[in-house]
């Protein structure tokens, strides 16, 4: 090989050698924030604990508590693996007190009252179409915003623009999960009569167990039905109750029952359970539902989401998550 | 022949009138090495210039120079268009292959002495289209309005602006105002798809003349030899496409495999984010962090003022017709010093920029 040859063998090998560099360097750019890899696997995962989590990295997100949680911090392990159809997620975090009840009714031999305690929660932030900044501030430009921004009222939010919508992903324990879903819906402009939260199409939410002066349960569990998980009474199991003299003191019923969501709304599947202090929620979806109040994953792309996350509480209390990147391995 | 006249039947180039030029082609001769295994980074920058056209065109046609819709209109074509992130991958990973060949097609042309007489202006020529690049670079960053791209044109103009005399004007002049905006993006659009190729294919047409009139650069030796001559077209022609095919393909694959990046959409209130230098700045970056506060200019505008000016007058530095570089010792000394320099500079910037994000 002569000398030139030579040279422009060595030269060959560094220019392949800088091309392996740019494409190893540019993963490394950006600013620093929590990335969840979607892991790809062949078999679906079929439950909390199938052997399909082990392929993804576990990723503990911390929240920061606001307003009656102000000052606290809690974190969220989170995982995410994916196959040619479906995304799912697995949430994993501390909870020492397990909230279902949602204001039961509780019967104390003369009248029925509705029992204190609310649920508890985890909701998700995607875009549907970009939010304006979202990717940067996360929740703090939809949800958590000051009283008299362009997308503030009356303690409703939503997007500044019509353009902008997100998709909210909320599991209940007691409104969604004893049916086997969390709550699709999304998140438009907001209106001047009404936040920016919709439902998605179709059916689904659940439905007040109340007699029309609302000083009593109107449905109980109909004959031959059982109550599902966390002994939550759903709508298709509920039947008018007839005679209220079988109450004994003591009993509880479902104020706010599940209903089985339909069409869009039926879209995120969930399967939960607590344990040891601790909740495990599995949420799973189509990675393209096909419906526009859906964002449609393609695992080329990277994506923005943020959580909430809601203990035994209401709207206003939450912890909150800085936004995060998903990302897909392939 | 036509049967009945006798004449002969015209060919489908005599139709098209381009027999006279593809006769004045084939005549055309180049030398037989102008493009062969061990000599083809010059031919390939060629390859990558026009790859990085084409696909800057198509892309230009979905793109919007808006800050409101410029990053959706990037995402569109990257995402959802058929073959969109192939077109952008061969734009993004072809400039940073051209980066790369451009330096080795330096280095090779200073090993070997290309810039001796009679080649001074190839050289000089070549230099000019090298310090053209960043601006493509610079321009370019903006378009996608990611944060990246955004941040990153923060950091160019706080250095540009440092420039005396000239710094302010020049930010007024490229961003139209002192925020980076609409009109800033209008502007850089407007450079990178219009002023800055014309220019380059008006640097690159100089260039080549110099090459047809001075000739490719000879044997390490000094003995001129009769070199065997190939014509234009077709062999040296098939050559390059054979080449063009090639590279096509790979950064085709590459992109395929391997998506453009592209970041999160540009926040200009989000000043925590901090952008990190391309690979090819680092030591550009680690002398303006060096060189702080009244001595920036050190860093911003001498040194690599300096290093520019040096290769400039370099054919007339060393004029000597000594071409191999055993014999030019010193030249090659001071060389492999500042290559170091700039090497441990990059080192530490890299060191500096990404270290954090592994750890």
């Amino acid at each position: 090989m002569s000398k030139q040859k030579k040279i422009g063998f060595v030269l060959f090998l560094v220019l392949a050698f800088g091309v392996l560099l740019i494409l190893n360097s540019h993963e490394v750019s950006g600013a620093a924030k929590q990335t969840v890899t979607v892991a790809k696997v062949k078999k679906a995962p079929g439950g909390l604990d199938d052997p399909a989590w082990q392929k993804a990295k576990a990723v503990n997100v911390p929240f920061e508590g606001k307003e009656k949680f102000a000052g606290k911090k809690t974190s969220v392990t989170t995982k995410a693996v994916y196959t040619e159809q479906e995304i799912y997620f697995l949430f994993a975090w501390k909870d020492a007190t397990k909230s279902v009840t949602k204001g039961a009714w509780k019967y104390d031999g003369q009248k029925w009252s509705n029992q204190p305690g609310n649920e508890d929660r985890i909701s998700l932030l995607f875009e549907i179409n970009r939010i304006n900044n979202f990717a940067t501030k996360g929740c703090a430009v939809t949800c958590h915003i000051p009283e008299g921004a362009p997308n503030a009222k009356d303690g409703k939010f939503g997007t500044t623009s019509e353009a902008e919508k997100g998709d909210l992903w909320h599991w209940k324990a007691a409104r969604s999960d004893p049916a086997g879903f969390a709550d699709d819906t999304w998140i438009t402009k907001i209106s001047e009569k009404k936040g920016g939260r919709k439902s998605d199409a179709g059916k689904g939410g659940d439905k007040k167990n109340m007699t029309a002066d609302k000083s009593m349960p109107m449905y109980t569990l109909a004959p031959g039905k059982k109550l599902a998980k966390n002994d939550i009474l759903l709508v298709s199991h509920a039947v008018e109750i007839t005679d209220y003299s079988v109450f004994t003191p003591g009993d509880t019923i479902t104020f706010r029952m599940p209903n089985t969501p339909e069409g869009s709304r039926a879209d995120i599947k969930a399967v939960s359970s607590y344990a040891n202090g601790s909740w495990t929620v599995m949420l799973y979806r189509k990675l393209d539902t096909g419906n526009d109040d859906d964002v449609a994953f393609n695992p080329r792309k990277k994506y923005n989401f943020a959580m909430a996350l809601f203990d035994d509480s209401g709207d206003e209390d939450s912890y909150d998550s800085e936004v995060i990147t998903l990302q897909f391995s392939r | 022949m036509n049967n009945k006249t006798g004449n002969r039947s015209e060919t489908l180039l005599e139709r098209l009138a381009l027999d006279v030029i593809v006769t004045r082609l084939q005549a055309f001769t180049v030398p037989a090495d102008a493009l062969t295994w061990n000599r083809f980074f010059g031919a390939l920058l060629l390859v990558l210039v026009v790859l990085i056209f084409l696909s800057g065109a198509f892309m230009a046609f979905y793109y919007s120079p808006s800050p409101g819709s410029a990053y959706d209109s990037v995402d569109y074509a990257l995402f959802t268009l058929p073959f969109g992130d192939v077109i952008k991958g061969i734009h993004h990973y072809g400039w940073n292959l051209f980066l790369i060949v451009m330096g080795l097609h330096l280095l090779r042309g200073f090993i070997f002495g290309a810039y001796k007489p009679p080649r001074q202006f190839v050289w000089v020529s070549g230099i000019f289209i090298m310090l053209l690049v960043p601006a493509f670079v610079i321009t370019g960053d903006l378009l996608p309005w990611d944060q990246k791209g955004y941040w990153s044109t923060q950091v160019r103009i706080s250095i540009i602006e440092s420039v005396p005399f000239v710094g302010d004007f020049a930010i007024r002049l490229l961003q139209g105002g002192p925020l980076t905006g609409i009109v800033a993006l209008t502007r850089f659009y407007v450079l990178h798809i219009l002023f800055l190729p014309c220019l380059l294919i008006f640097l690159l047409v100089v260039h080549f003349n110099f090459i047809g009139h001075r000739g490719l650069s000879g044997a390490l030796s000094g003995e001129i030899t009769p070199r065997p001559a190939v014509s234009f077209f077709p062999v040296m022609v098939n050559r390059w496409l054979i080449l063009f095919l090639c590279v096509t393909l790979v950064l085709g694959l590459i992109s395929w495999h391997w998506p453009a990046p592209l970041g999160d959409p540009a926040d200009p209130t989000d000043s925590t984010y901090v952008p990190k230098p391309e690979w090819w700045v680092l030591f550009l970056n680690q002398l303006v962090t060096i060189f702080k506060g009244p001595w920036s200019v050190i860093g911003s505008v001498i040194i690599p003022g300096g290093l520019a000016g040096l290769l400039i007058a370099l054919p007339f530095i060393d004029s000597s017709p000594e071409r191999h570089p055993a014999r030019r010792k010193k030249l090659m000394l001071v060389a492999a010093m500042i290559a170091i320099a700039l090497v441990v500079l990059s080192i530490m910037g890299y060191l500096e920029h990404f270290r954090a994000s592994h750890s």
